[in-house]
């Protein structure tokens, strides 16, 4: 071998790491492009505008989840509560808006109210963990079970109908494009401004090594804290996306979404470990379950079958996104 | 890769050239069930199979692509999407949340698409729901209770999940016929979640506070279990108790001649639910409008029962069977033609 080659293939391999470094969601994009491709081989007709609207309506709640469980997850945490948070606030804003007679000053109204709620589950969350230092992992799943039973109290059966101006504007369009368009604008802009902010930094921080980021003159425990503040708002912000395409509240809806969410952090890239996370693989993350459950259904796979090929496929696609981000960490 | 592109256009030429050739009414029908937790589902789908496949018989040809997954509401809300993206003409749902698919089943009406809920109702006005009334069901099994009972004695109930609708309707159901009965005392009610073991611990918590017990109301799901302790506590000749339809059970019950009545919630609403729409896809129209319900669009079958008259008739149907198989019934084509102008 000439040392000429040897150079080639290092800075090649460089060249990767250094893509990959900048943008870890890479993978993720190009299972999602992938994905979408392999949808449209299936069955043309899921390309449409449509479809694609209607994919990204229905799956923005679980992308806000992610992108909630992310922030945890930047610090070393992880958040089994977020289910049940956005349960919690999904029969809250229903019920005050119904309460409050289903106006526009009563949607407004009871979505502060929802963000607020978001926040203060969010709080507790950290306090549990981050001062009383319990297992987050053990913690929260705790804190489920109570913002569940706080829910259920709130709202004993589902049922309840949100008011239509809500669910039509969420599903509707604004100056000729689908209004969930710019909630993705919107999106897009808070994640901007807060990939600015010290809190996400400091956040990788603590999650890449706890004791040097305490060593370093941080405040580990209240950055922590602030973590799960962040996860609450965007549990709060999934809510309405969930409640904005059921039109319903139920105060169950949430339980099954939890571990999704985790699952789309890590399909997006992030390690769940800590201290390295993009909020953009989470979104790529949470649209690739999306895609991966409507492959299943239009490669045709005979129904008893579907579960399993289901599982495999998100396996598979970890496995994918896995190997290419060890690539380039290494 | 050029294998594999040969063979896609290969799958398009013959889906081509399949759909030229079929000349009779062809009908596209998605079902979407999203809970695959008991072989109860399991059976529905593949009864809703069997029924499209009865249609090739009067020349029509009635094509189902089945969705089913254990997936939370939004899971569903994208099997829909999936089914409007497919170009479907009508979507058969068992549905995860009786308010969740209103914006959703909007669209697919919209669209052009038939929507039909079926096993549990659904408050969308752009849906028909075809299946049974959960009130009628919880009443006959009390009716029949009442009566076994002679009007007197004392009662004990098991319910399902607190909060679930259909639990709710079922719960409604026995209480309405009780009323009737003044001397039908109503001891206590619990909640067994649907859970065999639950429905065991239960009744026996029950038998040991209520020794005298005469009658018991427990939903299917639980009542193997609640008979369980029954017979455990010996005390199989004493107590009536409500049953299960599936074959395990009748064959408990034949055996050692238990005092018990079924209810059927049959596996096979969602085959009714398809014949139905096949109809209504041929542009009939339902001599009596689906208009019952509370949500005023629901068309309800009518609720077989199992006691010790027909329960030989029962074994014999489930004879041969796997012991998780339920006894069903169905709308034939026949009996939906006949509900229709």
């Amino acid at each position: 071998m000439t040392p000429t080659t040897t150079e080639t293939l290092s800075s090649h391999a460089g060249g990767l790491k250094l893509w990959l470094e900048r943008y870890p969601f890479l993978p993720a994009l190009i299972i999602v492009v992938a994905l979408l491709a392999l949808n449209g081989a299936f069955s043309p007709n899921s390309l449409g505008y449509r479809s694609l609207t209607g994919l990204l309506s229905t799956y923005m709640a679980l992308i806000m989840l992610a992108i909630a469980q992310t922030y945890v997850v930047s610090a070393g945490d992880i958040d089994l509560s977020a289910g049940a948070t956005l349960s919690l606030v999904n029969v809250a804003i229903v019920v005050l808006m119904e309460k409050w007679g289903g106006g526009a000053g009563a949607v407004v109204g009871a979505m502060l109210l929802g963000v607020l709620l978001g926040l203060v589950c969010g709080v507790i969350n950290g306090i549990v963990v981050a001062a009383l230092r319990l297992q987050a992992i053990v913690a929260t799943f705790a804190t489920s079970i109570f913002f569940t039973g706080v829910a259920l109290y709130v709202m004993p059966v589902a049922g309840t109908p949100a008011p239509a101006l809500f669910w039509r504007t969420y599903g509707g369009r604004l100056l000729g494009l689908p209004f969930v368009f710019y909630v993705l604008a919107a999106l897009a802009l808070l994640l901007f401004l807060l990939s600015r902010t010290r809190l996400v930094t400091q956040l990788l921080a603590v999650g890449d090594d706890q004791q040097a980021a305490y060593q370093t003159g941080l405040p580990v425990v209240l950055i922590r804290i602030k973590g799960y503040a962040l996860c609450g708002l965007f549990s709060a912000l999934a809510a309405f996306c969930l409640t904005g395409d059921t039109a319903s509240g139920d105060p169950l809806v949430g339980g099954k979404m939890t571990l999704y969410s985790v699952a789309a952090v890590v399909l997006g890239g992030s390690a769940l470990a800590g201290g390295w996370t993009t909020v953009v693989g989470s979104l790529l993350g949470a649209l690739t379950i999306g895609l991966v459950n409507s492959l299943v259904f239009f490669m045709g796979t005979p129904s008893e079958w579907q579960n399993f090929v289901q599982g495999l496929a998100i396996l598979f696609v970890l496995m994918a996104g896995v190997l290419a981000g060890r690539r380039a960490r290494a | 890769m050029k294998k594999l592109i040969a063979i896609a256009l290969g799958t398009v030429a013959s889906i081509a050239i399949s759909a030229s050739l079929a000349n009779a009414e062809t009908f596209k029908i998605g079902l979407s069930n999203g809970w695959v937790g008991s072989e109860w589902r399991t059976q529905m789908i593949d009864e809703a199979k069997a029924a499209a496949e009865k249609w090739k018989e009067k020349g029509v040809d009635v094509e189902v692509s089945v969705q089913s997954a254990n997936v939370d509401v939004p899971g569903q809300i994208a099997h829909v999407r999936n089914f409007i993206a497919e170009g479907v003409n009508a979507i058969i749902v068992n549905p995860n949340s009786p308010t969740a698919f209103d914006p959703i089943f909007a669209q697919a009406k919209e669209a052009g698409i038939l929507v039909i809920a079926t096993d549990a109702e659904v408050s969308s006005p752009d849906a028909t729901y075809v299946g049974i009334d959960q009130t009628a069901w919880g009443a006959a099994g009390a009716k029949w209770l009442a009566e076994t009972l002679g009007g007197k004695g004392k009662v004990v109930a098991i319910n399902g999940v607190a909060g679930h609708p259909a639990n709710e309707m079922r719960v409604a159901g026995y209480k309405q016929v009780f009323k009737d009965y003044p001397d039908i005392q109503v001891v206590n009610e619990v909640n067994a979640n649907w859970d065999q073991a639950q429905g065991q611990q239960a009744m026996q918590n029950i038998l040991a506070t209520y020794p005298d017990v005469n009658g018991v109301v427990v939903q299917d799901g639980m009542a193997a279990g609640a008979w369980k302790s029954i017979m455990d506590a010996g005390k199989t000749g004493q107590i009536a108790a409500t049953g299960e339809i599936r074959k395990d059970f009748i064959d408990l019950w034949s055996k050692d001649k238990l005092n018990s009545g079924a209810t059927v919630n049959p596996p096979g609403v969602m085959a009714s639910a398809l014949n139905v729409a096949v109809l209504m896809l041929q542009g009939k129209e339902l001599k009596e409008p689906a208009t019952a319900g509370q949500y005023k669009n629901a068309m309800y079958l009518p609720i077989p029962f199992i006691d010790s008259k027909n329960l030989a008739d029962a074994a014999k149907q489930v004879d041969g069977k796997p012991g998780y198989y339920s006894y069903t019934s169905a709308l034939s084509i026949e009996d939906a033609e006949a509900l229709f102008k």
